[in-house]
């Protein structure tokens, strides 16, 4: 018999996978597990195999790596999608809900996010995912027996770079900066950083379609990290091979070989940290620098749950991990931040994260990565969109070339990928 | 055709007149039925994905836009320089590789260190490429303080440490990359080139001689001229269509930044198309395809003649000859020790901790077994281990067993049949896979097993059929006519005939084993487009970990040890074997 018009082949297929899934839960008197594809792998992944043990059903978690969109487009071609995916950029969750992949999922009554993250996740006024997990990407990282003083402005900041930058030049001492800059995102997360200092109000139109790439805003703060960037003897081994410095390396560079006095990094450059440290001096961290003292805006990313179409229990899993009991292995491990404010801050296990999340939850402050929301290639990955344009900037800055030629060259590089990234002027 | 018994003996009944191949070919019915896994596998995942990319090449969402995509996807600010990369690469590394092996070859032979060298060289060929790019990375490591290159180049020019020459720099990557893909090809070049000049008659030479023959004219007369310009477009077209595998040493030994400085084809289609294969990516994959299958269909008009030549009248012993003069034996030795010093890297790195591996230069801290230590009790490498071995085991086998199949009714086909099935073969067994990724991950879907064990296998097998078939094709083909007829005789049904026939051609079957098994032990790129949850094989979990190269370098080189164990085994014990299946395969 033909199968009725209108039922798709993948209909049927995923009846045909359901039928034979229900025969072996008929025989082990459980219920059909619910597949997770996440980008965690080691120590990470292990984690949330924890988080999702405590989940009444059985769920099986895979590892997609970092190429979770190449897999989840795959397997969405093929029409095998896991039920549920931890997606690390919003851009994405928007993305894949306007080409109607996703199903509209729902929150847990303890789940309440700091203003501005929740809407990142909405399309058309209905909610497609939620955040799990946040990461604090305004930190800088220092020994303090390196740098008694923490600089308390931008300011200070590129004094200090200058005064440190002449003592290696002079005498071989450690460089004021170890950057990663073979990693596009570090590059990003600065500009980010000195972004949203620099113009918060227009910050979040940027990831808007209609972004203004070349206008002011952008400009100045391109034109804020030439002045640092372009510091003489500011980077171990000077600009060229902070393009080959991979960010793991720049933090063994403060830690452990003692070349660098500071890094810029997110809260989780402690993983790297704790197994390089050298002695009993642990790094301690302050506020990314904005012109006014006390700190700029606050840089957070995450991560996203989305539920897919037609999948199996997604959205009962999705709606679980908004609660704050689902959080718990995450505290009791360390070093994870919840984004949910409703997770009390003595709960975290150390100063630090409660410093942190504390931090996350100050009103008015808080901006999303930037390119994380970018469109399609233009959010940046290995030689591609924003990550590469950034590494073309820093290396023009870094050689010597003029600020205001190097600012016309990204600007426009930076239009053009926004441009055909299906957006942007 | 029937059997009887004549004065006690099996006989055919129309076995009168000269021994005709004839008689062993299967009847028709049985043919199709040999052929046809062979033919659903190619045209399923090879041939329809294939047409589909041309397809979407020309058209958006199903819309006729002719060559919009083409003029859109050269237009783009770099393909230029990628396009004219991959053609240096398919041309500049091959003449080297293949200078390269014939030098070492010819100074290689008949002397006593000879077979020591040899074995040296032909390590790297076993080695996955994934491994390769990451002893190179580890020597051209941008810090003098870790990298053995850099420390030397430095000293050597004269720099300062702040001041080192960056051989992984923009300006110096891609002589960097193409520096580890000659030392893992040369071994190869050598070995064929190696069994080209031990197939040459020693008479022939004496023959130029006594007709007052200078040295160059024995170079050109007796050895050119019947074999090596022949052996030398086999290698060289060997080489180039491996260039297009330089996909993986790219991905391992670049850091983002200069990613784009030494970017090639295959790594733009992947970049701008991940998984699917549409628009652009699918206008540059189709560029690509016709390059490289024109390239090899040049390559094989070159080549078309049978190599090994038919085994001539048993030759006298051959008179004793000279060993290579003093200076090519000395040139022989100082490639076996450069070759040696980029392994001796990769294990000396291996031995040492993360922190040590990490911080310093493995010549400068005491070797301990931390980093072995922490991976064998670990279970991530095992379960990966275990897989990959799985996957490759049977992956060879269904390869082995569909391509004995369709190899024996094909072999029987002679004249311009022949001859189009062997291009046809050709072409299937060089598709980079990048550029139909997104077709064939439709096929999968329909069959269900996208991001499956299955589903890797599955292209795994499609994509070692067409050259398994074509080796064993030409290995049958190549039977001298008294084992075909005893085969068959002795044989009551046509699988007994195929069995005996297996047996005569081992050398072809052992061949053809080896470099599937070994093919998929090393394999990065299909892994990474079809490998899914539970089924992650070694090169994109080597891969994976290379994202934090330095804080991780020394369990990735331990690790590297480990996956490189059991390919170079192989690969060592068969080298005889290989040198056939492979040379009878490219020139048919």
């Amino acid at each position: 018999m033909r199968p009725p018009a209108g039922v798709s082949r993948r209909t049927l297929l995923r009846a045909a996978a359901a039928g034979s899934t229900a025969l072996a839960a008929g025989c082990s008197g459980g219920t059909r597990s619910v597949q997770v594809a996440v980008v965690w792998s080691t120590s990470e992944l292990d984690r949330f195999r924890e988080v999702v043990a405590g989940y009444p059903a059985p769920v099986q978690v895979v590892s997609a790596g970092n190429d979770i969109d190449a897999f989840l487009r795959a397997r969405h071609l093929a029409g095998t999608s896991p039920d549920v995916a931890i997606l690390p950029r919003p851009g994405l969750v928007t993305e894949y809900a306007q080409r109607g992949w996703l199903s509209p999922v729902l929150a847990s009554t303890e789940y309440a996010v700091p203003a501005g993250l929740g809407e990142l996740l909405t399309a058309e006024g209905q909610r497609y995912g939620v955040w799990v997990k946040a990461a604090h990407k305004s930190l800088v990282w220092h020994l303090p027996s390196m740098l008694p003083v923490q600089p308390a402005n931008w300011d200070a900041l590129v004094r200090r770079t200058q005064e440190l930058g002449a003592l290696a030049r002079r005498d071989g001492g450690p460089a004021p900066l170890a950057i990663g800059a073979a990693d596009g995102w570090v590059l990003t997360d600065w500009f980010e950083n000195v972004l949203a200092d620099v113009a918060p109000e227009s910050y979040n139109a940027l990831a808007r379609p209609d972004a203004d790439w070349q206008g002011g805003p952008v400009r100045e703060a391109l034109d804020r990290l030439a002045g640092l960037w372009s510091i003489n003897g500011a980077f171990v081994g000077g600009g060229r091979r902070a393009l080959l410095t991979q960010y793991e390396e720049s933090v063994i560079q403060v830690v452990h070989t003692k070349r660098a006095v500071m890094l810029v990094g997110a809260d989780f450059t402690a993983d790297v940290a704790d197994p390089f440290q050298r002695g009993p001096e642990a790094p301690v961290t302050f506020r990314f620098p904005g012109a006014q003292p006390g700190g700029g805006p606050l840089i957070v990313g995450g991560d996203a749950a989305v539920a897919f179409t037609d999948a199996q229990g997604g959205v009962e899993l999705v709606e679980w991990l908004t609660r704050v009991d689902s959080f718990q292995p995450w505290l009791r491990a360390g070093g994870y931040l919840s984004p949910n404010t409703n997770v009390a801050i003595g709960s975290y296990r150390d100063r630090v994260g409660q410093g942190l999340a504390a931090e996350m939850r100050t009103p008015g402050t808080l901006r999303f990565d930037l390119s994380d929301q970018l469109p399609g290639a233009f959010t940046g990955s290995d030689g591609v969109g924003i990550w590469r344009i950034m590494q073309g900037f820093f290396a023009d800055v870094t050689d010597g070339v003029r600020a205001s030629e190097a600012i016309r060259r990204a600007t426009g590089l930076l239009a053009a990928a926004a441009r055909s990234a299906g957006g942007g002027r | 055709m029937s059997q009887v018994r004549v004065l006690g003996e099996l006989a055919v009944l129309d076995d009168v007149g000269p021994a005709r191949r004839g008689r062993a070919y299967p009847a028709v019915g049985a043919t199709s039925a040999l052929l046809l896994p062979a033919a659903v596998l190619l045209g399923g995942l090879v041939l329809w994905p294939v047409l589909r990319t041309m397809h979407a090449s020309v058209t958006t969402d199903g819309r006729w836009v002719g060559a919009a995509h083409f003029r859109t996807a050269l237009a783009a600010p770099g393909t230029g320089a990628v396009v004219g990369r991959t053609v240096l690469w398919a041309l500049l590394v091959p003449a080297v590789v293949t200078a390269l092996g014939y030098l070492l070859a010819a100074a290689s032979r008949r002397s006593e260190e000879g077979g020591l060298v040899r074995l040296i060289l032909l390590v790297p060929v076993a080695l996955p490429l994934v491994v390769t790019g990451v002893t190179f990375r580890l020597m051209y490591d941008p810090d003098p303080s870790r990298g053995l290159a850099t420390l030397v180049a430095t000293r050597l020019a004269g720099r300062s440490v702040e001041d080192a020459p960056q051989l992984l720099g923009p300006g110096m990557v891609t002589v960097a990359l193409m520096s580890a893909f000659v030392w893992a090809w040369v071994g190869l070049a050598v070995l064929v080139f190696r069994s080209a000049l031990d197939a040459v008659p020693p008479s022939l030479a004496d023959a130029v001689r006594a007709y007052g023959g200078k040295r160059r004219h024995v170079l050109w007369d007796a050895q050119w001229r019947p074999l090596l310009l022949r052996t030398t477009a086999v290698v060289f077209a060997l080489v180039a269509v491996g260039t297009s595998r330089t996909f993986d040493l790219i991905l391992v030994m670049t850091p983002g930044s200069v990613r784009d400085e030494a970017s090639v084809l295959a790594l733009r289609i992947w970049q701008t198309s991940g998984g699917t294969t549409t628009g652009d990516g699918a206008a540059l994959g189709v560029v690509w395809l016709v390059a490289v299958i024109g390239g090899i269909m040049v390559a094989a008009l070159f080549v078309r003649q049978a190599w090994p030549p038919p085994p001539v009248e048993a030759a006298p012993e051959p008179a004793p000859v000279a060993p290579p003069r003093r200076v090519f034996r000395l040139l022989a030795a100082g490639a076996a020790i450069a070759w040696l010093v980029p392994l001796a890297v990769l294990v000396a790195t291996s031995a040492h901790g993360r922190v040590d591996a990490a911080a310093r230069g493995w010549w400068s801290a005491p070797p301990n077994g931390e980093s072995y230590r922490n991976l064998v009790t670990g279970t991530e490498l095992w379960r990966t281990l275990g897989f990959t071995l799985l996957l490759a085991t049977a992956v060879t086998a269904t390869v082995l067993v569909v391509a004995l199949l369709a190899a024996y009714p094909l072999a029987w086909l002679t004249g311009p049949a022949a001859q189009a099935t062997g291009l046809l073969l050709l072409a299937a067994s060089v598709v980079p896979i990048q550029v139909i990724a997104g077709p064939v991950n439709e096929v999968l879907g329909l069959v269900l097993s996208s991001g499956t064990a299955q589903g890797l296998a599955l292209v795994h097998i499609a994509l070692g059929v067409p050259f398994a078939v074509l080796v064993l094709r030409n290995a049958f083909a190549d039977l001298p006519v008294e084992q075909v007829r005893d085969a068959r005789l002795g044989g009551r049904r046509w699988w007994h005939t195929l069995r005996r026939l297996a047996r005569h051609n081992r050398s072809a079957v052992v061949a053809v084993s080896v470099l599937e098994f070994v093919q998929v032990w090393n394999d990065l790129v299909v892994g990474r487009l079809f490998g899914g949850p539970g089924s992650f094989p070694l090169g994109p979990f080597l891969a994976e970990q290379t994202r934090s190269f330095v804080s991780n370098s020394g369990a990735l080189a331990a690790s590297s040890v480990l996956a490189s164990v059991l390919p170079v085994v192989l690969v060592v014990l068969s080298r005889r074997h290989l040198v056939a299946g492979l040379v009878s395969g490219g020139v048919r």
